[in-house]
């Protein structure tokens, strides 16, 4: 099957946002494109990783989004064109490397995809990565939808060399993970010479550089100011009403559906904003003046709106300007969130049978069953957890049991720090093994804070790609202050939760790299009691939480088994079949222990014992090691 | 003219590959479509949806509220939850197969009895359910459960073009030794439902 993004020049298809992104970095002549996974960002990498090889480009997914924007920084300055794609709060962790890039200019078409996830559908948080760009000097595109996603692109190659700076794509959910017909274009080749320069002047950032460099970036911003009055994506469509509504990136698309329900598409004035910042000034000054009052809406923070309010002010415009007083401030915006609030403001009465939507959404949120996620059949979180929650559960009741109550007393409660992962599912029943989950690396750093402050247990877990993303300095940390902190590296080979991408652990990776090991990484860093188990092996796991528990100093307990969807797909591609285990009805004893305290999808309730589901049974047999009866045994 | 579809179901039942078939098919019918994949936490067993447009005069990647035009459901409750997305005399087609939760089976929630899903979805629309399940493992494997639903949806007469070029779009976005199982499954759709229309006539 040829990758969808590989259509002809002229031809159209039906993409995702980010396989048009993708696409566009084809067509834009890219040479270097890096990132880190996160949801909604990730199909940009993964699209153009499949490729690669075959347009000689180099694509990698890096240690973290840091790393990545230094790599991409390294290729513009050496005239190469780059792409560096990330999901919104990745920015945060490359921001440090972001505001010195903007200094320095981009050489070579550089673009940072920030893909933002309003709604927080699969993040910790909301945040609006325009805020980070605008403090950065950074110019920053909005596409409205795929197609436009993927023209932008290839014209923001052209603006970053045009003006020398960096340029930020901003998409949200809805445009990453929208879809749509999009016309292709010619794919070029990168075929550039590529050298590094010697500047000290660019790249020495001692006090004098500072000052030097933040003069050229202002001055350089104010061509930028300049150049996007001229950019195509910003459109207006002038009516003879009064009344106008200037709208960014996807939110246009909700605008102009919701005026075309209200039936009022011919009567309000239209700013289509490509360029949220810096915005057309020109044609917002044009604008204003064309209306009496205008609402601006777009994804998230009151930015643009803030913008549009100081031109007003500056330009001496009389106009009422409104948006996040009439939108809500929190969660994505949606087509009839847009549609209420445009009915008030050009008050006509809402056209949407309000009872019956009410009553529809009554039964959406009674009848169906909680679909939370759950770890999968076979994964094996699911059997670290299960030796994790025991552990701690016996500790918590007589820390005696282990040595440990001249440490902590007659009884105790185990801090279980967390992180970002698949892992960060064993928060929910039955396991409740996860007290924290913040941003990526910070389980460990916590911990760090907790073991100076309070006398009680501390396991930490954390995936294998968070510990290398953003744990090791909080690994040296603890060892530095000798912190009483187990930290369980659940090591599945992949970056599972994003859809199994390689990390620089991976033994899946590609040709050419050198995997790194998570135990010899906690012993280089001075770690010194380190292990390494599969977690399958109950006993054996237990046993070295055990001796960590009792290890005067930091330890690290590596549990290592690939990810069950790598196996699945492994023995789909040799079309072998797995082999599900089943229950022996003769031997259960209802205790429900499998199903109260393992969880697994497959292990289902039959009247007032279990049974195993066959066909999602992946056969990976760890309810047989928690069935005290021994009544769970390999199918026939 | 356009079509407005909701495809609702479980992560693992292919909703995602069944919008992007009918995308793909109305590419090359020469077409205009859009949607939106509202991912979520799909891989592992969470609710999912996608939107799919197709026509003229759409705009926004997601439905409207009430306005969607079919509700293809692969799983029963799945469709429910999604009814708020259903324009009134909208179409209903359900797969009647129901996919438990661990929710359910832990005892921490109830599966709502077949009956309310199917008297419930019926007060929101035309209900056409069909057996897609056992017709996906009669075309050789339960993983085409989301070519039946297609077939089902092209039996409709809703699609601004014909079912073989849906079964071309499916036969290019499915790896080669799925192709004949899923356009067998398409086929299978389409007939169960050109006949459950026929009766309902």
């Amino acid at each position: 099957m040829p990758s969808v993004i590989l259509g002809e020049s002229g031809k159209s298809d039906f993409l995702m946002g980010n396989e048009a992104i993708a696409r566009g970095a084809l067509e834009a002549g890219v040479s270097v494109a890096t990132g880190y996974p996160g949801t909604p960002s990730s199909e940009i990498i993964d699209t153009l990783l499949e490729i690669a090889g075959d347009f000689g480009i180099y694509v990698e997914w890096s240690v973290n989004e840091k790393v990545a924007l230094e790599i991409a920084l390294a290729a513009s300055f050496c005239w190469a064109r780059s792409l560096c794609a990330m999901k919104h709060v990745g920015l945060n962790v490359a921001h440090d490397a972001l505001v010195n890039a903007c200094y320095i200019g981009a050489r070579g078409g550089f673009v940072v995809v920030s893909a933002d996830d309003p709604g927080a559908w699969s993040s910790q948080n909301e945040q609006d990565n325009r805020y980070i760009a605008m403090q950065a000097y950074m110019p920053v595109f909005e596409p409205s939808d795929p197609q436009e996603a993927k023209d932008m692109i290839v014209y923001a190659y052209d603006f970053s060399e045009r003006l020398n700076t960096p340029v930020m794509l901003r998409t949200v959910t809805r445009v990453s993970h929208a879809t749509g017909r999009v016309v292709f274009g010619d794919i070029v080749k990168p075929e550039r010479r590529v050298y590094f320069e010697k500047r000290p002047d660019l790249l020495i950032y001692d006090s004098a550089g500072a000052r030097r460099n933040r003069i050229a970036l202002i001055k350089r911003f104010e061509k930028v100011q300049e150049a996007v009055n001229n950019v195509p994506f910003n459109k207006m469509m002038l009516n003879d009403g009064s009344v106008g509504v200037i709208a960014s990136g996807v939110a246009y698309r909700y605008v102009m559906e919701a005026l075309k329900v209200l039936e009022m598409k011919d009567k309000v004035s239209i700013l289509k904003i490509g360029t949220p910042y810096p915005p057309p000034r020109d044609a917002i000054v044009r604008f204003l003046d064309a209306v009496d009052s205008v609402m601006v809406v777009e994804e998230v923070e009151p930015i643009l709106e803030t913008l549009v309010k100081s031109i007003a002010y500056e330009e001496d415009i009389d106009v009422e300007i409104r948006g996040r007083s009439i939108l809500p401030r929190a969660g994505e915006l949606t087509p009839r969130i847009v549609l209420e609030a445009l009915s008030s403001f050009l008050k006509i009465d809402n056209p949407l049978d309000v009872d019956a939507l009410n009553k529809a959404w009554n039964y959406s949120n009674s009848l169906p069953p909680p679909r939370p996620p759950t770890l999968c059949p076979g994964c094996p979180h699911r059997a670290s957890f299960y030796s994790i929650s025991t552990v701690a559960k016996r500790l918590d009741r007589n820390p005696k049991l282990y040595g440990l109550n001249q440490l902590y007393g007659e009884k105790t409660e185990t801090i279980l720090p967390g992180d970002i992962g698949c892992y960060g599912l064993a928060y929910l029943p039955p396991f409740k093994a996860i007290d924290t989950i913040i941003c990526m690396g910070a389980g460990l750093g916590f911990a760090n804070g907790l073991a100076r402050l309070v006398k009680q247990p501390i396991i930490v877990s954390v995936g294998d790609s968070t510990f290398l993303h953003a744990t090791i300095p909080a690994l040296i940390n603890a060892v530095y202050n000798n912190s009483r902190i187990v930290l369980v590296v659940l090591d599945n080979d992949v970056t599972a939760m994003t859809g199994e991408q390689p990390h620089p652990g991976s033994s899946i990776s590609q040709e050419g790299k050198r995997p790194v090991k998570i135990e010899d990484v906690a012993r280089g860093c001075g770690v010194e009691m380190v292990r390494v188990v599969n977690p399958g092996n109950f006993e054996e796991t237990q046993k070295a939480l055990v001796d960590a528990l009792k290890h005067d100093g930091p330890s690290v307990i590596v549990l290592r088994r690939p990810c069950e969807l790598l196996r699945v797909r492994e023995r789909l591609r040799k079309g072998e079949t797995s082999s599900p285990y089943m229950v022996l009805a003769e031997k259960c004893t209802g205790c429900m222990i499998c199903v109260n305290q393992f969880g697994c999808p497959a292990i289902v309730k039959a009247g007032n014992k279990v049974m195993i589901d066959s066909s999602i049974c992946t056969g990976c047999g760890d309810c047989a090691g928690v069935c005290v009866p021994q009544a769970i045994v390999r199918g026939g | 003219m356009k079509v407005d579809i909701v495809i609702a179901g479980v992560g693992g039942q292919g909703t995602m590959l069944a919008a992007r078939v009918l995308g793909r098919a109305a590419c090359r019918a020469g077409i205009n479509a859009i949607g939106a994949e509202l991912l979520g936490l799909s891989q592992r067993g969470g609710s999912v949806v996608s939107h799919v447009r197709i026509g003229d005069d759409t705009y926004s990647p997601v439905i409207m509220e009430g306005a969607a035009d079919v509700l293809l459901g692969f799983e029963p409750s799945e469709a429910v939850r999604r009814l708020p997305y259903i324009a009134k005399n909208g179409t209903i087609i359900i797969n009647t197969n129901p996919y438990i939760p661990p929710s359910v089976s832990m005892g921490f929630a109830k599966y709502p009895d077949l009956n309310q899903i199917f008297k419930v979805l019926e007060e929101h629309g035309r209900l056409l359910t069909l057996d897609a399940s056992r017709l996906a493992a009669e075309a050789g494997n339960p993983i085409t459960l989301n070519s039946v639903m297609l077939g089902a949806l092209a039996a409709t007469g809703k699609l601004p073009f014909n079912v073989e070029i849906l079964e071309e779009s499916l036969a290019m976005s499915v790896a080669k030794p799925l192709v004949e199982p899923n356009v067998k499954a398409l086929r299978l759709g389409y007939n169960e439902c050109l006949n459950l229309i026929a009766k309902d006539k």
